[in-house]
């Protein structure tokens, strides 16, 4: 029986590295490849894995944001209306963007977050949908309707991220970096502390911890990493206008942490991965995409509520309770 | 045109949207209290009801009244199904259940975005002419609205509060093993109450069809108004979401008239969330316990 454990441990530290190994050649490849549309995939999959990252770390304390999509918004405005108007440098625009959309999220959740968690969804929405609109209403900030074109590509210390494949290092950057700190975070003891809010709000305010506190720093954090990476999809694609940060932008965020997996670091990257790369599929037939989204959303819950990424830990869970 | 004539005329047209966003408040905290889910699918019984009145008036050439009646029916009847076969397992999870309602939502909008394609349908109109009342002139058919949706929600009160089923109802809302302590089937109340409550939405749809166009996309608007609604009048409470949606029905139709509409968006948003600071539990509502 002890050797077998050993060899299934064995072969689980194989399989780890194995998996690790084609993480990597997976998030290398882009660099070797000719295809220029694989590499616009590839960047809007790292976007989506940091903004999917931060939504990730909202929902683990228990709430789930209706309008995750104006934080996005919001970020990528204010750091575009930076360089554009105020002629700061990318870096210091896109910091500018992550702190704002992290101070609005931070006004807001302050005051919603002491209510029940039903009006955190109901108010989070409306707050998406006004914020639509006042970037709709004030053209003389936000271009209106017509967005704000002729976005400079973001530079670096000199270096400008102007082709996709220099682009797409700087979004594997924020990948790995959400991702890592991600993993971070719920070894810290704030991390545990998020993880027993969501468990059992009651029990974790009877043992000290203040639930309202703990929300609103993962709600601001979360929000500030969806404005980090609107201000990189701003300065990447080059245009933004209010309908790039509708209530379908909010949802199919949702839809790629629901179905990649809402309890592990790697739920992000599998729904990003699995996701992003899906509607090339359904070409021509956004609605049938989008019905199969709904679907999915819907047996993934019934069926396999911790999503994809339950599959790869319930194999090791199995094992260890052999 | 004078003052008085314009701050009433706006007053009328408030009142004629508040009544729609009172119907779809009052079905979507209904679903709320039954159910303890966030029904994101609302809008699209909101919608769909919008398409059997119109198919109803317009291929079939069924009297007005008859078409709601049959509009209210099949949403309830399709809400029945719907919660049985796909909602069941997600009563009483507010999280879980409110993305599986996102997930339907989804399903229902595009499907019907296959079925009937993008382009606004114009349904029309149930009366012609217009009724003077007092120094303000309503067109008739906005009107015929205002009585329909005052009848339904009559009828709705007097089921809620009269008849035994209605009275199971509000038992389930407020202690569901109570209620079933008490000898209440609580598997029949569960669907009986998101088919009331989509069929209210759908009801809605149909009486709002021959004032607006008709779209796959026509729900959005009034579940976003639902939702503020609801909140400024606390979840579960009728009378506050009735005082709810018709002041936020005339401010909004007095602002847009004196001011811009994104002004008038804006200034709704302001006060929501000063009331969320100051009376968290609704305008109506005593303090919670």
């Amino acid at each position: 029986m002890n050797g077998a454990t050993l060899w299934a441990g064995n072969l689980d530290s194989v399989r780890r590295r194995i998996a690790y190994l084609a993480l990597i050649a997976i998030c290398a490849a882009p660099f070797f490849l000719a295809n220029a549309f694989y590499v616009h995939l590839a960047v809007l999959i790292c976007l989506n894995v940091a903004i999917v990252g931060g939504l990730a770390l909202i929902c683990r304390t228990g709430q789930l944001p209706l309008g995750h999509g104006a934080f996005i918004g919001l970020g990528a405005y204010a750091a575009v209306t930076a360089t554009m108007r105020a002629h700061w440098p990318f870096w210091l625009g896109a910091v500018g963007g992550t702190l704002f959309a992290a101070l609005l999220a931070a006004l807001l959740g302050w005051v919603i977050l002491r209510l029940r968690g039903v009006y955190f969804v109901l108010v989070t929405f409306a707050f998406a949908e006004l914020v639509r609109l006042v970037m709709l209403d004030w053209p003389s900030l936000t271009g209106g309707a017509n967005g704000i074109a002729g976005i400079p590509p973001a530079a670096l210390f000199g270096f400008e991220f102007d082709t996709k494949v220099r682009f797409y290092a700087l979004a594997l950057v924020l990948a790995v970096t959400v991702i890592v700190f991600l993993h971070v975070f719920f070894t810290t003891p704030t991390g545990h502390a998020v993880d027993a809010v969501a468990e059992n709000p009651a029990l974790a305010e009877a043992s000290g911890l203040s639930v309202h506190r703990i929300q609103l720093l993962a709600f601001s954090i979360g929000s500030g990493i969806a404005g980090l990476g609107g201000a990189l999809y701003a300065h990447y694609v080059g245009f933004v206008s209010p309908e790039s940060f509708n209530t379908a932008l909010s949802v199919a965020m949702i839809v790629m942490l629901v179905i990649g997996g809402r309890q592990s670091v790697w739920g992000p990257v599998i729904g990003a991965l699995v996701l992003t790369p899906l509607p090339e599929l359904f070409r021509g037939a956004v609605q049938t995409q989008h019905v199969f989204y709904g679907a999915a959303l819907i047996l993934i819950l019934r069926f396999l509520p911790g999503g994809l990424a339950s599959l790869l830990a319930r194999r090791s869970v199995d094992r260890a309770s052999y | 045109m004078d003052l008085t004539t314009l701050v009433g005329q706006s007053v009328v047209n408030g009142l004629v949207v508040g009544l729609l966003y009172l119907l779809m408040a009052v079905g979507f905290t209904l679903v709320f209290g039954v159910m303890r889910v966030v029904n994101f699918a609302h809008s699209e019984f909101y919608m769909l009801g919008a398409f059997v009145a119109y198919y109803c008036v317009t291929q079939l050439d069924l009297p007005f009244l008859s078409s709601v009646a049959i509009t209210f029916v099949l949403a309830l009847a399709f809400g029945w199904m719907v919660e049985w076969l796909i909602l069941k397992p997600f009563r009483h999870d507010e999280l879980n259940g409110m993305i599986a309602t996102i997930g339907l939502a989804m399903i229902l909008q595009n499907l019907a975005l296959m079925a009937f394609g993008p382009d606004p349908l114009s349904m029309p109109s149930v009366v012609q002419g217009v009724v003077h009342l007092g120094f303000t002139v309503v067109p008739a058919s906005r009107l015929y609205v205002v009585a329909f949706s005052i009848a339904v929600l009559a009828l709705l009160y007097v089921f809620l509060r009269y008849t035994r089923t209605g009275r199971a109802l509000r038992a389930v809302v407020q202690d569901v093993e109570i209620a079933a302590a008490q000898g209440i089937c609580a598997q029949l109340i569960y669907p009986l109450g998101f088919g009331i409550g989509v069929g209210l939405a759908a009801v809605a749809g149909a009486l709002m069809a021959p004032l607006f166009s008709v779209s796959p996309f026509i729900g959005a608007g009034p579940l976003l108004k639902a939702f503020i609604v609801v909140i400024l009048g606390g979840l579960g409470s009728i009378p506050g979401a009735a005082l709810a949606s018709l002041l936020l029905g005339i401010s909004e139709s007095l602002a847009g008239t004196f001011l811009s509409t994104g002004a008038a968006d804006i200034l709704v948003f302001a006060f929501l969330i000063v009331m969320l600071v100051v009376r968290p539990s609704g305008l109506l509502a005593r303090p919670e316990q």
